[in-house]
């Protein structure tokens, strides 16, 4: 069996962990940091970075670093015109269905972009596993429609790996924090993450996590209170938000912010702008209030949909970077009258959880079970823009539905059907998820056909369709095109541009390495030459040193790595002799100093 | 396979909960997709439907309303709220006219709150009628009586349902608008 890793794609950071001996660990990355900052940086040159070395470039580089690309995973261009501002680069004009950033002469769409940091994971769980890993189980927020999950599940193929499962967070997280070892019990999980916020509630009986209800917001999180901090820097400064410095304010108020949750007072500085303002915890409450209170609402939705009172929550467990703020607690203990659990370090328990959920997948726990819900309910357009719903939201997954359609015109042999997601009655209320044309129904009187229409949700929560009419038995093609997204045939030409570009990127990466070394050792000879050591050297050997130097330096601006660790290669058998002559001078150097201090 | 079948239960709507819950995680335990995800595609399809049906029959049949409509269906009745009597049409009426009331914003406290407390009786009065002619119903079913009076019994389930579904909407639309 191929291990199976589990991956927290977040939307400030992304994490990989797995199961080993039974307990999961979170893999770190080369730099030995276990966080990989959701952040990919582009350049004119072609280069691209992710994670640290990309979010060192966000202050310097605004214009090539992109962030936060979870807000715009399965978004056409009108959801998002309040987030424009966050991307640094032009949105092509087509991207009603799907968003393209046009970068340096090429288009990448939010998928893409993920899957940069996606293959980052993957690269440093091959290293730190020494085997080729393909198997992953990803996680999302809980409130991702089908788009998002589909536009996630996108981003895992295009980065080469096979995505077995797509695992809500906060479920994930609940795995984590091993509450099986309590046989029964009802949990609260509270999962406030930099972008996205999540409330799920679980009944816990013999090892089976069933979720009762689920509810939130995927556009609430951490950049919402660091925007909050922005405004108040903005204003006080009188500069609009298009102001150059935004990168460094946004720094300074992210600081704050971390600083506030232990200090009661902290001083937000913006050093370009000479900026320096005190703020005291109590202003920042004040602030951050009603986002704080957006997330009670929909906790008590979720205990209303889950037929609970707040004093039925046996456990609540935090998740999310934005739980260490002192406000999120108390408000939270409030509301369940529950001291959250914080023993876990709330930035990894969803990656920890998440290799749980790939281990019980890999057939290590068959003891435990996760039985989820769709978030939203699922429903279908009828006469007058009206939307029937065939599955109600917190429907454990998966889940079907039929439906049964026929013709309204004699002989019709076409019937459209339009799938949609929501809450809410009106169709231009609820968020387009596919149309889709039963196609080649046998010509028949006017109501006479019956096809039945087969709706299922699977264990990722995304929606699959299979159509048949009753009387002839014939399956119907049913080809559904999402309304936002990426179409198949989209998703396979992206894997292999990806292909290509990794190639070139590791190219381009020999390259630089090659180089940097080459670079280091003309340095050194450099630097030998100009010893008296080297005017001792026979005249031919002083020769072969300077043309080997030559030589590299010359070969060195190619873009051909083989050629220039060949030419380095030469110039270090040229100096070998000369080398060892200035060690030998070296230490008999360091002799004569110490013979020098021993008789003083 | 009906819903009752998938739980091995025969068509009475009386159910244990407690039992319905533990034969669900019982069989979730047996056929759920996360056991076969190295399975054959096959068996991975299999498991798949298998476990939306059983998802699909424990959240209707858990469910005392939606467990009435599903017996009904498969035995080929169908609620239409057309058929209902013309009296209960008209009761309908006025409090929907006093809803209209609430929605304009026309009512006093007052009014509302006996405006809910009209609705909230009839859907408690609803409740204990579908109770107790689900009751008959496994009665009937139990005794194995003949086929004419099952049918009549189902056709006066059909017709609470009818009714009740006039019910919830105002239930609904109060809690919306109030």
């Amino acid at each position: 069996m191929p291990r199976i890793v589990g991956i927290d794609l977040g939307t400030t950071n992304s994490l990989v962990a797995i199961v080993e001996d039974g307990k999961p660990r979170v893999i770190p990355g080369a730099d030995g940091s276990n966080l990989v900052p959701s952040v990919v940086y582009f350049d004119e040159n072609g280069t691209v970075l992710v994670g640290n070395p990309a979010r060192e470039k966000m202050v310097e580089k605004p214009k090539n670093t992109i962030f936060s690309i979870k807000r715009f995973m399965g978004k056409g261009l009108a959801d998002v015109r309040n987030d424009l501002s966050l991307l640094p680069f032009e949105v092509a004009p087509s991207s009603d269905a799907i968003i393209r950033l046009k970068a340096f002469g090429r288009e990448y769409t939010p998928p893409q972009i993920s899957a940069f940091i996606l293959r980052e994971l993957k690269q440093n769980a091959e290293r730190a596993l020494g085997e080729e890993v393909i198997n992953a189980v990803i996680t999302v927020p809980a409130y991702f429609n089908d788009a998002q999950r589909q536009a996630t599940k996108d981003a895992g193929r295009i980065a080469g790996l096979d995505v077995l499962r797509i695992v809500n967070e906060p479920t994930a997280a609940s795995l984590a924090y091993g509450l099986q070892e309590r046989r029964q019990g009802t949990i609260a999980v509270y999962d406030f993450g930099g972008g996205t916020f999540d409330i799920s509630i679980l009944k816990l009986s013999e090892g089976i996590f069933e979720v009762l209800s689920t509810n939130g917001d995927t556009h609430l999180g951490g950049d919402d209170i660091d925007e909050q901090l922005i405004r108040l820097i903005l204003s006080e400064l009188k500069l609009s938000p298009e102001t150059p410095h935004l990168a460094a304010i946004r720094k300074a108020a992210r600081a704050a912010k971390e600083q506030l949750s232990s200090a009661e007072t902290v001083e937000m500085t913006v050093e370009p702008l000479g900026f320096r303002r005190k703020i005291t915890r109590a202003e920042f409450d004040v602030l951050i209030e009603p986002t704080v209170e957006r997330t009670l609402r929909s906790c008590r939705q979720a205990l209303q949909d889950a037929g609970l009172a707040a004093s039925a929550i046996e456990e609540v467990v935090m998740v999310g970077g934005s739980t260490r703020i002192p406000l999120v607690r108390s408000r939270v203990q409030a509301l369940y009258g529950r001291v959250p659990h914080t023993d876990l370090n709330p930035d990894e328990v969803v990656a920890l959880g998440a290799a749980v959920q790939a281990d019980i997948l890999a057939g290590g726990k068959r003891d435990m079970l996760l039985l989820d819900v769709t978030p939203l309910s699922l429903g279908i357009e009828t006469m007058g823009g009206v939307v029937s719903k065939i599955i109600p939201r917190n429907s454990t997954i998966p889940a079907s539905a039929s439906e049964k359609f026929t013709t309204f015109v004699d002989g019709q042999t076409n019937v459209r059907v339009h799938v949609l997601q929501g809450e809410r009655e009106l169709v231009k209320d609820c968020r387009s998820l596919a149309q889709f044309d039963l196609k080649g129904i046998p010509p028949m009187p006017a109501g006479l056909p019956l096809i039945e229409v087969k709706f299922l949700i699977d264990a990722d929560g995304i929606l699959s369709v299979s159509a048949q009419e009753q009387r002839t038995g014939q399956y119907q093609s049913v080809a559904v095109k999402p309304t936002y997204g990426l179409t198949d045939d989209e998703v396979e030409q992206m894997i292999l541009d990806s292909f290509e570009h990794a190639e070139a990127d590791i190219e381009a990466r020999e390259v630089i390495e090659a180089r940097n070394e080459a670079e280091r050792v003309l340095l050194a000879t450099t630097k030998s030459i100009a010893k008296k050591e080297f005017a001792d050297l026979p005249a031919e050997e002083q020769a072969g040193i300077t043309a080997a130097a030559d030589y590299l330096r010359d070969i060195v601006k190619a873009p051909d790595h083989r050629a220039i660790r060949e030419a380095t290669e030469r110039l270090d058998q040229a100096t070998h002799h000369f080398a060892e002559i200035l060690m030998n001078a070296s230490i008999a150097e360091k002799l004569k100093d110490k013979r020098v201090r021993e008789i003083e | 396979m009906n819903y009752f079948d998938v739980f091995g239960l025969p068509k009475r709507l009386n159910l244990d909960l407690k039992q319905l819950e533990r034969t669900f995680h019982e069989l979730s335990r047996k056929y759920h997709p996360d056991y076969f995800t190295t399975a054959a595609a096959d068996d991975r399809l299999r498991a798949l439907q298998m476990t939306a049906t059983l998802n699909d029959a424990y959240r209707t049949l858990r469910h005392p309303v939606r467990r009435v409509e599903y017996l009904v269906e498969i035995e080929g009745f169908k609620p239409d709220g057309s058929k209902v009597p013309q009296s209960f049409l008209m009761e309908i009426f006025e409090i929907n006219e006093q809803l209209e009331e609430v929605k304009a914003g026309r009512a006093s406290k007052e009014q509302v709150a006996n405006l809910r407390r009209e609705i909230e009786e009839r859907a408690l009065a609803f409740e204990s009628q579908l109770q107790a002619a689900a009751v008959e119903w496994d009665r009937l079913e139990t005794s194995g009586t003949d086929e004419e009076q099952q049918k009549q019994q189902l056709s006066r389930l059909t017709e609470i349902l009818s009714e009740s579904s006039y019910i919830r909407n105002l239930e609904r639309e109060l809690e919306e608008k109030a």
